[in-house]
């Protein structure tokens, strides 16, 4: 029994990198109808100028909401000059898009830090936190108190604050927004800005795990990308929740489906997102998108 | 106080919009072309013309939904060059004959929407939410709840806005027009889907909303018989050209009015 909580504990911290990814993917996807496959190298780019300032003696957490900003500008930036420009030519010119993006981002990790992995020091230092029988490292339990406070902040702006309400109505309906007053292009940019923010904080707390190297993000926003499909890639609460079942699913398969230890075990996963989407195309939490004719 | 009672005679008010020599054209056909006139400020004005005259399309150029030939000035401002959205912000708040409402936000939220081009301050003290932010979005709030309590909504309902009925989705775009404070209203049929009384309450509503804030309001209705009522300017379009504009009375006399829309039954009506 404490075995099945130790697994389930484990997924659930994994499950949460992915759910953040995908909720950047989320916000993204709702107001550009675009699938950023770049999203996660964009989250890895800020974890190596995390990197940058730190080898510079400044402290991590000084160092955190400077990249934070960064990276939401950085975002913006992306959305501005590359996104922009294709954003009404449809899907398949911003899919390529999100792929260009994916290799160029790489590529140029590649060539400013090099290909091989680098350490990453964890902000919350070495140590292990037994209770009840769970053990987690001061690692895991900081990461799983931080992506629920950037989840939590998320969520809270997108539903309480006007910012999140332009967000919502730029998103959904950005004809009628538009008459409102909203300038489609600023929101959708702020939106990018915001995916952005999010995404850095998975790749940080993923980096003292996985060591930070330029494709550190690429599986994580494999598994983001079926945890949105599964969720639901029009609700933020599907992303997270697709999330979860993700990364649970994925630890306990490994654990207890014969067979599948190991890296096989993210079969099940998919499968699972597979099955979902036969019954429930646009996810668990997803609505139908609707076409005006 | 009656409908009848309310329209105020025409006067020689200064013009709130001028538009001069408007031209619209979708894959060669001439939806509007060479429309000018100008729309007196305050009260009601109305534009009325047989089916396909050019009436949504001329809603569509004055709020920048539709691109445009010739200019459209509010307040002695030219807003031809502008976008949809900047329009807004400079006070031309419209709705349509479907509402087109966000459905999935609640009510309360898609009237605040309207609201937020009067918040303060960027998007940094939207995000960190400065103390002035934070009393404007109060001040919207309570402003939504009390126009939305005059056009008979609940503000507490918590149903998507796209799941209400017809009626309810008509008020609720026009307290989220309304709570812009615009300068020109534009109705786009907002008697469609509603009864004869229903009808005459948003109107009054309206005319009231009008006086109090020195609002124009611009509607365009089939129903000629409430528009000669409520109306104190009257814009006839027949074919994408303008027919004759002036004052309902006028207007109604109009031999070409009679024959190109009127027709024989109203003039029948009237006597």
């Amino acid at each position: 029994m404490t075995e099945l909580l130790q697994q389930t504990l484990d997924g659930l911290s994994a499950g949460l990198i992915y759910g953040i990814l995908a909720l950047a993917l989320s916000v993204v996807f709702q107001g550009t109808g675009m699938l950023n496959f770049a999203q996660g190298e964009m989250a890895t780019l800020s974890a190596f100028v995390t990197l940058v300032f730190l080898q510079f003696g400044m402290p991590f957490w000084a160092v955190l909401p400077i990249v934070i900003v960064l990276s939401a500008l950085g975002g913006a930036l992306i959305e501005r000059t590359v996104v922009r420009p294709l954003e009404r030519s449809g899907e398949l010119p911003l899919l390529t898009l999100g792929v260009a993006l994916l290799l160029g981002i790489n590529a140029m990790m590649a060539i400013i830090w090099g290909t091989n992995s680098r350490p990453f020091p964890s902000p919350f230092g070495q140590g292990v936190v037994t209770s009840l029988g769970l053990r987690m490292t001061y690692q895991q339990l900081g990461s799983l108190i931080t992506l629920l406070a950037v989840l939590t902040v998320t969520i809270l702006v997108f539903n309480r604050t006007s910012i999140g309400l332009r967000l919502r109505a730029v998103a959904q309906n950005p004809d009628s927004a538009t008459l409102l007053g909203q300038h489609r292009g600023k929101w959708l940019m702020i939106g990018w800005g915001i995916a952005a923010a999010v995404g850095a904080f998975a790749a940080l707390v993923a980096a003292p795990v996985l060591t930070l190297s330029p494709g550190m993000m690429t599986f994580p926003l494999l598994l983001a990308l079926a945890a949105a499909t599964l969720g639901g890639l029009t609700s933020r609460v599907g992303a997270v929740v697709g999330g979860l079942i993700v990364g649970v699913s994925n630890s306990l398969a490994g654990r207890y489906i014969p067979g599948l230890d190991g890296d096989l075990a993210i079969v099940v996963p998919f499968v699972i997102t597979a099955i979902v989407v036969v019954i429930k195309p646009a996810g668990i939490f997803g609505k139908a998108r609707t076409v005006r004719v | 106080m009656s409908l009848d009672e309310m329209a105020p005679p025409e006067t020689e008010a200064p013009a709130v919009l001028r538009v001069d020599e408007l031209a619209v054209e979708f894959r060669g056909v001439k939806a509007l072309q060479g429309v000018s006139f100008t729309i007196p400020r305050g009260g009601i004005s109305s534009v009325i013309g047989p089916n396909g005259a050019g009436k949504t399309t001329l809603f569509n150029c004055i709020s920048g939904v539709a691109k445009h030939q010739g200019t459209v000035e509010l307040d002695g401002r030219d807003l031809s060059r502008l976008r949809a959205d900047r329009r807004a912000t400079l006070g031309i708040a419209r709705t349509f004959q479907t509402p087109l409402l966000i459905a999935e936000l609640s009510p309360m939220e898609n009237v605040l929407l309207g609201a937020h081009a009067g918040i303060r301050g960027g998007v940094v003290g939207l995000i960190v939410r400065r103390p002035a932010v934070r009393a404007d979005e109060r001040a919207a709030r309570a402003r939504a709840a009390e126009l939305m309590e005059v056009l008979g909504l609940d503000p507490d309902d918590t149903r998507r806005a796209g799941s209400l009925p017809h009626g309810d989705r008509r008020r609720v775009e026009i307290a989220r027009a309304l709570i812009s404070d615009p300068k020109l209203l534009l109705l786009d049929e907002p008697a469609a889907g509603l009864g004869a009384d229903e009808t005459d309450q948003l109107l009054l509503d309206i005319q009231q909303h009008a006086q109090a804030t020195g609002m124009t309001c611009i509607l365009v209705e089939h129903d000629v018989g409430l528009v000669m009522r409520v109306s104190r300017h009257v814009v006839v379009l027949d074919a994408g050209r303008l027919l004759v504009a002036g004052d309902p009375r006028e207007v109604a006399a109009d031999p070409r009015v009679i024959a190109a829309y009127l027709g024989d039954d109203w003039s029948e009506d009237r006597q």
